[in-house]
């Protein structure tokens, strides 16, 4: 390295260097004993509140309650309905819209079906959540229905979900799919999910931190699914658009009693329009472009969320099916029979219960998975007649 | 990455457990470039080679400006070019290296891939520069050539489409047979064309060390990863504050003694910042976008309001964003400089401009309007000053013509407040609220143009708001409530009240609300408004 020469000293001239900067204005300045304070006053406001909310929150259920569709995203409701089911002798069913009752009203569920066919009114419970799919049902067992321990639990396996590679969200190209957040956010790799690293760990925390979640439970409540910021600033969707909210009080919102389904949806039930066969809606036969078992997300979601639940002590019960064979094309059944076998023997081998029903009458599907009011009904007999339901039933 | 979302908080949690625990060994330093390129090149890993080269160059351009005389000396040319004889060495090797790079470029523009041309074209005046800098050992090149380049890379990056376009209508309007391309076109290997987040405040703050060194206002930094870290200090490097290098620098001789004050005050300012941002800045932004996305839709009240909450939501969006900068600095042991101060508060525009973006305007005075006479040439050259200053200030903020109005707007309105000042009616009779009102009136309506999305919307507003009907604004109530919250505690600081408020139940109190209307309320993401310029 060259010596510097003498002239090229530098003349620098004195500089205030690092001198003391203020802290800032309007200091809202804490030592550290004021932070232990005010942390602890945040941290226990933030423990207790959904712990008194659900005290003073009247949440009717009763017979064949089912969260409603438009409250489907409402986890934290979810884990009370979940909490609710103290009796260890109720039996709750878990799975997607199926268990649900996509097509049907309450009264015309599994669960309502197989209460019917037990001689009682809640033995089985519908635990059933619109718009499932086994990878967002690892995240609703993981980490909203932990009450669900050392008990019998039904779980239904929809083989809908391994019909394409869309449905088994194994696609690379971005999709749009309900309960993001539910899913595992970074492990096991979801490829079509494009989330980024924010929204994923807001995911993460929500599902753990149970404030975060009440909150979610009053926007889904009582803020059409907006936050309360965003529920003041709503449009009606007109043109020109009103903002119906922007002079109302927000709190004047928020309910004492947890929002209920309509009495007689319009959606769903024998009087719906959308309440009839699936030949009837001009759908022809369909060819599936089945996803293999190895290769599956979906399968593998669902095989661990068996693990939760047994791992948990659960005495589980998977129902396969009712799939829609009728909607199938010809060709494309060797390759369905091979996946519910393959199916089928993965839960001998794993000791698991389960009944795999007969395929219901073509007219009783209103699509590829979902039965109709009598599907179920059938369903139902078909299950409790069953001897592997019989026995899981009284062991 | 935002400081207001989850992965700074991992980012965080990684970078300062191992920037502790590095505290005894050289290695913290180090960490802490490397964690500043990492939080850089989360947006956009391409971008870091620009802060890079930014940094390498001016770093080694101060260097030689070091090794070149203060007085002008005379030089034999011939014996240098014929003979290679330089008194520095240094300078010997930077004139070869010149000549080899020269060399480089040239055989890279004529036998590499097209698209390298124009980048080679640019280097290639650098390069010249060099070799003429030290071919005649000139400080004055030195600091010619980083002025270049950091004014070049803004220029490209920042406003090259805009003149462009500009320079494109006005050809076709003058019937000129000439078109430029679009600048995308003249990005090396076909990379695109982005802003790269930061630029105007990374290259401001290199700028402002060769300018420093070339004063003698500051000494050579020797270590390059003090610099590096200087240029890119990630709690700053995305939007300031604009630190100086004889503030900054200095604080990265050694660790900085860290105590637990660092860590409550940097707690403090952070919950501060993330509640201006979240709270306010990103819930006032829905009824700014509202109106300003369709301002013919709306009346006279609705332009209006609009107006003034966006001139809060800048304002806690920008000052949010600084708390939470200075907040983190903190809690490593590092002091970033004040950026605002009440500006709304001012009672003049020259005040509101000590009170607002407070490191930019400083740098303006330092760096534009003192070396351009400042006021010592009489009254009229002061006010073209002032007013070229502030002209200058506007482009800064981005390349259109509303930014252009908005600084020109500025200047005038300094101009008058600066006149007005002077007389000892106004001085001395006019209230203080009166004044404070009259800046605060004149600040908002030069928003207009700042958050405009054209000239023509922005006149558009202008013209409404005095003409259109007066309708239902549809202002939520919230959001009046929580700016009139904030003013008053703005004003109650200012006041007698100032004691009450920083008691200790109010403190507690005040920072325990914020966490808990942070986790209740939250409007969600949203980058910071100033990450655009």
């Amino acid at each position: 390295m060259a010596t510097r020469p003498p002239h090229a000293q530098p003349e620098v001239k004195p500089a205030a260097l690092s001198k003391e900067v203020p802290f800032g204005v309007n200091e809202v300045r804490l030592n550290a004993w004021q932070w232990l304070a005010a942390l602890g006053i945040a941290g226990l406001l933030l423990l207790i509140t959904p712990w008194i909310w659900q005290k003073f929150e009247v949440f009717t259920t009763g017979p064949d309650y089912r969260v409603p569709y438009q409250l489907s995203k409402d986890y934290w409701l979810y884990g009370r309905r979940i909490r609710q089911v103290t009796d260890p002798g109720k039996i709750v069913l878990l799975g997607d819209s199926v268990v649900w009752g996509e097509y049907v009203l309450p009264d015309g569920t599994l669960s309502h079906f197989l209460n019917q066919e037990a001689g009682a009114t809640d033995r089985f419970v519908n635990g059933g959540l619109n718009g499932l799919f086994p990878l967002a049902e690892e995240g609703l067992v993981s980490f909203y229905s932990r009450p669900l321990r050392h008990r019998k639990v039904i779980v239904q396996c929809n083989v809908l979900w391994m019909t394409s590679p869309k449905a088994d969200l194994s696609t690379d190209k971005e999709e749009q799919f309900n309960h993001s957040r539910l899913v595992p956010q970074f492990s096991p790799r979801i490829p079509c999910y494009r989330a980024d690293a924010n929204e994923r760990l807001s995911a993460v925390v929500q599902r753990n931190v149970n404030f975060l979640a009440w909150v979610s439970h009053l926007q889904n409540a009582y803020f059409d699914q907006k936050s309360f910021l965003a529920w003041t600033l709503e449009d009606d969707g007109g043109s020109p658009p009103r903002y119906p909210n922007s002079y109302r009080n927000p709190l004047s919102q928020i309910a004492s009693e947890v929002p209920s389904a309509p009495a007689d949806d319009p959606q769903r039930g024998p009087r719906s329009p959308r309440h009839k066969p699936w030949s009837e809606t001009g759908q022809g036969t369909t060819r599936f472009e089945w996803v293999d078992l190895d290769s599956s997300l979906q399968w593998k979601a669902f095989q661990r969320v068996i693990g939760i639940l047994r791992a948990r002590g659960d005495d589980v019960m998977v129902i396969l099916g009712p799939f829609n064979e009728h909607i199938m094309a010809e060709e494309n059944r060797p390759a369905f029979h091979k996946i519910r076998d393959g199916i089928e023997a993965w839960l001998t081998q794993q000791q698991i219960a389960h009944v795999v029903p007969e395929t219901l009458p073509s007219q009783l599907y209103a699509d590829a998975s979902h039965p109709l009011t009598e599907g179920y009904h059938r369903l139902a007999t078909q299950l409790w007649t069953s001897e592997s339901f019989k026995t899981w039933l009284n062991r | 990455m935002l400081f207001h979302t989850w992965p700074f908080l991992v980012f965080l949690a990684v970078v300062l457990p191992v920037y502790f625990s590095l505290r005894k060994t050289f290695l913290w330093l180090p960490w802490l470039t490397l964690a500043s390129y990492f939080f850089y090149g989360w947006w956009n890993p391409y971008y870091l080679i620009l802060v890079l080269y930014s940094t390498v160059l001016d770093f080694f351009l101060v260097a030689l400006m070091d090794h070149c005389p203060r007085e002008g000396r005379k030089v034999n040319l011939l014996e240098r070019l014929t003979r290679l004889r330089f008194e520095d060495r240094v300078l010997k090797f930077a004139f070869l290296g010149s000549v080899a790079a020269a060399l480089g470029i040239t055989g890279l523009a004529v036998f590499g891939p097209q698209t390298l041309r124009p980048t080679m074209a640019a280097f290639g005046v650098i390069v010249l520069l060099m070799g003429l800098g030290s071919l005649y050992s000139s400080r004055r090149i030195w600091l010619l050539i980083s002025l270049v380049n950091n004014l070049a890379l803004l220029l490209f990056f920042k406003y090259a489409r805009f003149v462009v376009e500009n320079l494109n209508t006005l050809t076709a309007w003058l019937h000129f047979p000439i078109k430029l391309s679009d600048p995308s076109t003249l990005m090396p290997l076909g990379s695109e064309y982005l802003l790269p987040v930061g630029i105007s405040f990374f290259t401001f703050q290199s700028l402002s060390y060769t300018i420093d060194f070339y004063f003698g206002n500051v000494h050579r930094e020797r270590n390059f990863l003090r610099f590096a870290t200087f240029v890119c200090f990630f709690p700053q490097l995305m939007a300031g504050p604009i630190e100086r290098a004889r503030h900054l620098l200095p604080q990265f001789n050694q660790f900085p003694p860290v105590r637990l004050q660092n860590f409550t005050d940097g707690a403090s300012l952070f919950l501060v910042g993330l509640f201006k941002k979240l709270a306010l800045a990103n819930y006032l932004a829905f009824y700014v976008e509202r109106v300003y996305d369709n301002p013919k839709d709306f009346g006279a009240p609705a332009l209006l309001l609009a107006t003034v909450a966006f001139g809060w939501q800048i304002f806690f969006d920008f000052s949010g964003y600084t708390d939470m900068a200075r907040g983190v600095a903190k809690l490593m042991g590092f002091n970033l400089i004040l950026n605002f101060n009440n500006p709304y508060l001012a009672t003049g525009l020259g005040e509101f401009w000590s009170r607002w973006h407070i490191s930019l305007s400083s740098w303006f005075r330092d760096y534009v309007y003192i070396p351009l006479g400042g006021n010592k040439n009489g009254t009229l050259r002061t006010y073209r000053n002032l007013f070229l200053t502030f002209f200058i200030s506007g482009i800064w903020h981005g390349a259109a013509w509303t930014f252009v109005i908005w600084g020109a707007l500025h200047g005038l309105g300094v101009l008058i407040t600066r006149e007005l000042e002077r007389s000892p009616v106004y001085r001395d009779r006019v209230p203080k609220l009166f004044k404070q009102a009259g800046v605060f009136l004149f600040v908002m309506f030069t928003w207009i143009f700042f958050r405009a999305g054209s000239l023509s919307d922005a006149l558009l507003i202008v013209q409404r708001i005095f003409t259109a009907a007066w309708h239902d604004p549809q202002i939520p109530a919230l959001m009046l409530v929580l700016i009139a919250m904030v003013w008053l505690y703005e004003l109650a600081y200012e006041s007698r009240l100032r004691d009450l408020l920083k008691t200790s139940g109010v403190r507690v109190a005040m920072a325990a609300l914020m966490v808990l209307y942070l986790c209740l309320c939250s409007s969600g993401g949203g980058a910071f408004i100033y990450f655009q310029f």
